[in-house]
């Protein structure tokens, strides 16, 4: 009987190996054509690495440091059994080729704005619609180990709004790349290296400086927040053309960090010296009541223009909730026809988050007050919604109220609806 | 002609099975020396080109040992089980599980998975390793007794890491390639349901490129220390959704930066650190709010993020920095440099909460960095492309 049981029990037995067995062969077989179809059947993988080594007296390599020996980074081949796909090598040898090679990016805008004024004597602008087209190509390469080359060509065409208003800022801070109608110009061309463990960025070349002082997370492009210069940058920095200049950031990546820079701000200059702008700007991240980061800078300014010779500003943007950013900005300038000094300020509030077509919208509010001398004054309230149709294309609308108060003229005020199409890739 | 019987044949064979069964155990320990007698005294370095896992001291930062896997084989992730006795990893080239003896630093198993097997996590019982198949969609469920496969789970859409309940009942898939977290039944080892994180904006039938492209969805479900809550972070959706564990639902939709790869647990529980490859900035979460208390800029390529001495350290691969950040002010708080052109990797901490153990692939090495006086001490040759570390019971074991 037990005989018999154990038979039976090893022709079950036998019976389950062998479709064990085939079930086994099957697999085995799929893994073969997924093996064959996906997979680099190759030999070992070579590649060459950084090595560091140890030298002695008598010039004879250690893998380890024995007395005497000195020590030393070298080169040599490296073989691996690492097997990749065919999708990971042609990855690998396409990054490895655009790593090489000179990266361009585009930026372009297209910005109409229509004038409504509502106050004052009848300027040639009322009921005027402008268009400005803007084109900026950079050129980035890296040129050796933490050190790139940056260049901004741009090109711009159209009628800003700017000159039939007069304002004491520019209604549309696109104008303010407007060297000459329909040309390309460079507007940055820099050479930027980071040193002392990347602590240092030392910057050179042709510079906007305004892209490292008094910038603000919430009203310091115009490319995607306001339109509006007043609310983009602050006045009282001074800063009307980019030029020549150099630009030392010391970023310890902790709360402190520290700015000074040079730059030239003239185009008609003959020598270096000429329109001269020192900058010096301090800067400090906290996050107070863990309301969220907020920035705070302080930034001190020298010029040998004539026109003023110091300037004293701060810039803050505070985050109040995760998606709601309060921001201002205050600057006070020396003015060389007045014994007072120049000033603006500026304030809002940026919304994340949008109104719910795209969570990647924003929406702004922001109040601007220039007073550059006694009587004269800007007052300028601005709102924006940009709509991130997709990531590279932005459609912005946008409303400012200007309200301009000059010396021997009448009080002006207007509505300016505007609408920006924005690509950058 | 009378046979003779072979006196061998005159034992009972169930006699002779139930004597080599008792013989085996002691003539196998007799052949392995015992290397490793306390397997929390171990750091597991996970050695992706030279195909092993290797075993650091940790007080002698010299390797005991490394067990070799095969040719090819590239393992990914290494997990010890909760009593220390094994290293179960997968072998992303080989598609096998392998099951490794720490005391005696032997293989003890290989085992046929899925396609491109990666992440894993064992059930809090010890009972049972889930091996995630990304490129074969499937869940592989190794029995930690019988050592085999019993089942392998289909219907994910490339399943990365997998995070486990404390009680064990359910465990929770991170699709990639999807906008949806899997919840899998324990008991029966069956894909329970799908979560579904987020929407995806209406807006985004304009931008088919991105949405339609590389898809970059959930990579990790992490849970709170309570086990009450799971925040998974889509990378596409740039968002972290906080799901209920008691009815698998996502109560809330956190905001963060762009492209979060996953979220990363303080060990006080009180915040997540998110990190966010498409802006190179993290975002803290405040864990009782559930709200972004800070966006902090970072590094390129964060490929983790561990606690230490009250701050939080993020592994940027590519720039070989860690940026660190006071997680009691919630503000930046310098880097460390690591070194020049090296790729840095992931990273555990010791169960002090006071060293992390860092592995960089590039010059074959693991750092080790003191979290208070941020010292950094290098243990060179660990072995070839140090993918990734892990310490038994470290509250910050991960991979990529």
């Amino acid at each position: 009987m037990f005989s018999l049981l154990l038979t039976m029990s090893v022709n079950t037995q036998a019976d389950d190996n062998q479709e064990q067995l085939l079930n086994h062969i099957k697999e085995l077989e799929q893994r073969i054509i997924e093996l064959e179809t996906t997979t680099v059947l190759s030999d070992p993988e070579t590649r060459v690495k950084q090595i560091e080594v140890f030298v002695d007296a008598n010039g004879i390599e250690h893998d380890t440091q024995v007395p005497g020996s000195k020590r030393r980074i070298t080169y040599q081949r490296e073989r691996v059994y690492r097997r990749q796909t065919i999708n990971e090598k042609i990855s690998e040898a396409m990054e490895d080729a655009s790593n090489r090679n000179v990266q361009l990016g585009v930026d372009a805008a297209i910005i109409i704005q229509n004038v409504q004024q509502h106050r004052g004597d009848n300027k040639t602008a009322d009921g005027n619609f402008y268009q400005l087209a803007s084109t900026d190509l950079y050129f980035t390469a890296g040129l050796a180990q933490y050190t790139l080359f940056f260049a901004d060509i741009v090109g711009l065409s159209g009628t800003p709004p700017n000159n039939e208003i007069d304002g004491l800022t520019l209604a549309n801070g696109y104008a303010a790349r407007l060297v000459q109608q329909n040309d390309l110009s460079l507007r940055e061309a820099w050479l930027m290296t980071e040193l002392w463990d990347q602590k240092i960025s030392l910057v050179v070349g042709r510079l906007d400086l305004t892209n490292y002082f008094d910038a603000n997370a919430a009203a310091n492009d115009e490319t995607s927040q306001f339109l509006s210069d007043a609310l983009v940058n602050n006045p009282a920095l001074g800063l009307s053309e980019n030029g020549a200049g150099m630009a030392v950031l010391y970023d310890p990546k902790k709360s402190f960090s520290f700015r000074m820079g040079y730059q030239q701000s003239t185009s008609t200059a003959s020598n270096l010296s000429d329109a001269l702008f020192l900058l010096l700007e301090a800067g400090y991240q906290l996050n107070p009541f863990h309301l969220g980061e907020g920035n705070y800078r302080i930034w001190y300014r020298e010029d040998n223009t004539g026109s003023g010779t110091n300037a004293v500003g701060v810039s803050i943007d505070q985050k109040l909730t995760a998606g709601i950013t309060f921001f201002a900005r205050y600057g006070s300038a020396e003015n060389a026809a007045s014994s007072n000094r120049e000033k603006h300020y500026s304030t809002g509030l940026q919304f994340a988050g949008g109104l719910g077509f795209n969570p990647e919208d924003t929406l702004g509010i922001g109040y601007a007050y220039t007073n550059p001398v006694s009587v004269e004054k800007e007052k300028l309230l601005e709102a924006y919604y940009n709509l991130a149709m997709t990531e590279k294309l932005h459609l912005t609308f946008n409303l400012t109220y200007l309200q301009e108060q000059r010396a021997s003229a009448s009080t002006d005020a207007y509505v300016i609806p505007g609408m920006r199409l924005q690509a950058s890739f | 002609m009378k046979h003779r019987k072979n006196p061998l044949m005159m034992i009972n064979p169930f006699i002779a099975f139930v004597f080599i069964l008792l013989l085996f155990p002691v003539t196998s320990l007799a052949d392995k020396e015992i290397k490793i007698t306390d397997p929390a005294s171990v750091v597991v370095i996970v050695n992706r080109d030279s195909n092993d896992i290797a075993f650091m001291d940790i007080e002698t930062h010299k390797i005991i040992g490394s067990v070799f896997l095969g040719k090819n084989v590239n393992p990914h992730m290494a997990m010890m089980s909760k009593d220390g006795r094994w290293v179960v990893t997968g072998g992303t080239r080989s598609n096998k599980a392998y099951i490794i003896d720490v005391a005696t630093l032997t293989l003890k198993k290989e085992i046929a998975v899925g396609f491109a097997p990666e992440h894993l996590a064992f059930s809090p019982d010890g009972r049972y390793y889930y091996q995630g198949n990304p490129d074969d969609d499937s869940v592989s469920v190794i029995d930690m007794v019988s050592m085999t496969e019993i089942k392998r789970i289909p219907g994910f859409a490339e399943p990365l890491n997998i995070t486990f309940t404390p009680d064990g009942s359910k465990a929770y898939v991170g699709n990639y390639g999807a906008h949806w977290v899997g919840v899998i039944d324990v008991s029966r080892h069956e894909l329970l349901k799908k979560i579904y994180v987020g929407e995806v904006p209406e807006i985004a039938s304009l931008d088919p490129e991105r949405y339609l492209g590389d898809i970059k969805g959930i990579s990790n479900v992490s849970i709170s220390n309570d086990g009450r809550y799971l925040y998974a972070a889509d990378g596409d959706l740039g968002i972290v959704s906080v799901i209920d564990s008691r009815e698998d639902k996502v109560i809330k939709q956190i905001r963060v930066g762009a492209d979060p790869w996953r979220a990363y647990m303080s060990h006080h529980g009180n915040y997540a650190v998110v990190a966010n490859n498409g802006d190179a900035t993290i975002s803290i979460i405040d864990l009782k709010k559930n709200e972004v208390v800070a966006t902090l800029e970072s590094g390129p390529d964060i490929m983790g993020i561990n606690f230490a001495a009250g701050k939080a350290f993020v592994v940027s691969s590519s720039s070989g920095f860690l940026y660190v950040y006071d997680m009691t002010s919630l503000t930046a708080a310098g880097r460390i440099k690591i070194g020049k052109n090296l790729q840095i990797e992931t990273a555990t901490t010791d169960t002090a909460g006071e060293k992390l153990y860092l592995a960089s692939s590039t010059d074959h090495s693991v750092y080790i960095i003191d979290g208070k006086t941020e010292a950094v001490t290098r243990v060179a040759n660990v072995g070839l492309y140090p993918w990734g570390t892990h310490i038994l019971d470290s509250k910050d074991n991960y991979c990529h």
